[in-house]
């Protein structure tokens, strides 16, 4: 059984993973960057395994679960809106356009909602569920964090305030991760539905923003071998869980 | 009789391709909106696969689902250098390598589904029956996922039946011994369950997924997608009871 304290642990360790993110050195000046793509290629493959294990939690109400799914593609793709992913290049915003780091921060921001969403409802479910999802979301906010301060480096900020930020924008990891666990053990009844809305927005991530993305840095062979091999490693990993 | 009922499952899947009835003419957008549909309804049926298949044993999907990726890796580079059929310039050559995966790849799939039909009939008529007919339904998507990719390139609706016919053949050719040998069958489950869903991950990630994302906007294609794999899973769920 997981507690609060374990629930905040977790998730703050998945926020804080984008310290060693950040640290890379990358210039968002380059042109294809092979790395990129394989950095996103890996967080697509692991974020369907971390959808597929969590797809895998027995619960009676399919036809819940559905409709959560759907308001957590809704989710996604109200952020989308929000921040006009039209015109938004995630790898290297625009730099003439003022609006695109805020943007990029902010969508960011939304997106680390949804997986605190993710943490809290597995670490509802049990303990070692909920440390395999952190840790899956710990992984995929490296190469995120490496990105957006790579992103906002003429933004006239230190590196060291750049970093910052992209932990900042982590920060809806822990809170909803611990809002969504107290919810889910407080009303048992919400699992389905809070299960399908994290499943919902992690797959919609994945299909609308992570694969793009990653096609968009390096050819699609090496970008599906390492997108469903990590896949099958998380699907591996998930299905030795106690 | 267990051929009779893989038969039936096998028909369905034809089934899948009356909804292009109602596509009169493919434009680029709606290739890539098939396409969508195609993915979303494949990775869906993946996750289904590999369910079954990690019940019986992870490391052996895992194993099974990297055969798969090398397979596909294979055959891609095999069609890359023999382009089939009279290929008219690199465009034609592509849509006809697609084809060519997507029917090899459901072939492959279904031969393990028809493995696990098989073994799994060893529990009455009345399971059997149920077991056939959930089988039977599950396939129209499949049939769906095909015909969205060869519609896409411009094959007739009676021929979109047909190949999807095709591909589900081999479920109850497999389905015969499988159900025969239970004890030899039972072992190999799931690496072959593993080997179709690793080959289907892979194929949709290599071909099917780039070449919507080409055609239309990544909101769009990424969310036709994702809605098409979550009715997916919400089908499978409901069929399997």
């Amino acid at each position: 059984m997981a507690t609060p304290f374990a629930v905040l642990l977790y998730a703050s360790i998945a926020a804080l993973s984008a310290i060693p993110g950040g640290l890379v050195r990358w210039s968002a000046d380059s042109g294809r960057d092979r790395w990129i793509g394989w950095a996103h290629a890996l967080s697509a493959g692991g974020m369907l395994g971390a959808a597929f294990v969590l797809t895998g939690v027995p619960y009676a109400a399919a036809g819940a679960a559905a409709i959560g799914a759907v308001l957590g593609v809704a989710f996604i793709a109200g952020t989308h809106a929000l921040t006009h992913l039209e015109d938004l290049d995630l790898s290297r915003p625009d730099r003439d356009d003022p609006t695109a780091a805020p943007r990029l921060v902010a969508l960011h921001a939304l997106h680390a909602c949804t997986e605190g969403v993710a943490i809290g409802v597995a670490m509802a479910v049990n303990l070692s569920l909920g440390v395999f999802v952190a840790l899956a979301i710990a992984v995929h906010n490296v190469p995120e964090a490496a990105l957006l301060v790579g992103a906002t480096r003429r933004r006239g900020r230190s590196r060291t305030a750049r970093v910052g930020l992209a932990v900042m924008s982590n920060l809806g990891q822990p809170l909803l991760a611990v809002m969504t666990w107290l919810l889910v053990t407080s009303l048992p009844a919400s699992l389905p539905w809070v299960l399908g809305f994290a499943v919902g927005a992690l797959l919609n991530l994945v299909m609308t923003e992570l694969l793009p993305a990653s096609y968009r840095e390096a050819g699609s062979t090496s970008i599906a071998l390492v997108a469903s091999v990590a896949m099958g490693l998380v699907v591996l990993l998930g299905g030795i869980l106690p | 009789m267990v051929f009779t009922y893989g038969m039936i499952t096998a028909l369905a899947t034809g089934l899948g391709a009356l909804p292009f009835l109602l596509v009169r003419t493919v434009s680029g957008r709606m290739v890539g909106r098939l396409n969508a549909v195609a993915s979303g309804l494949m990775l869906g049926a993946s996750f289904g696969l590999l369910a079954e298949g990690t019940r019986f044993g992870g490391w052996q999907t895992f194993s099974g689902g990297l055969l798969g990726v090398l397979f596909i890796l294979a055959t891609n580079r095999f069609l890359r250098e023999h382009p089939v059929g009279p290929g008219t310039g690199p465009v034609a050559e592509d849509g006809l390598r697609r084809m060519v995966l997507i029917v090899t790849v459901m072939t492959v799939h279904s031969l393990a589904e028809g493995v696990a039909i098989g073994a799994s009939f060893g529990g009455g008529m009345a399971l059997a029956t149920f077991i056939t007919v959930a089988i039977a339904v599950h396939n129209i998507p499949e049939g769906v996922a095909i015909s969205a990719v060869l519609r896409s390139n411009g094959v007739s609706v009676p021929r979109c039946a047909g190949w999807s016919i095709v591909s589900s053949l081999p479920q109850p050719v497999m389905a015969v011994p499988a159900f025969l040998f239970v004890e030899a069958f039972a072992p190999a489950l799931p690496y072959g369950i593993g080997f179709a869903a690793g080959a289907m991950v892979f194929m949709v990630l290599l071909e099917i997924l780039p070449e919507a994302y080409g055609k239309g906007s990544a909101r769009e294609i990424g969310t036709i997608a994702t809605l098409s794999m979550i009715a997916m899973m919400l089908f499978q769920r409901v069929v399997a009871g």
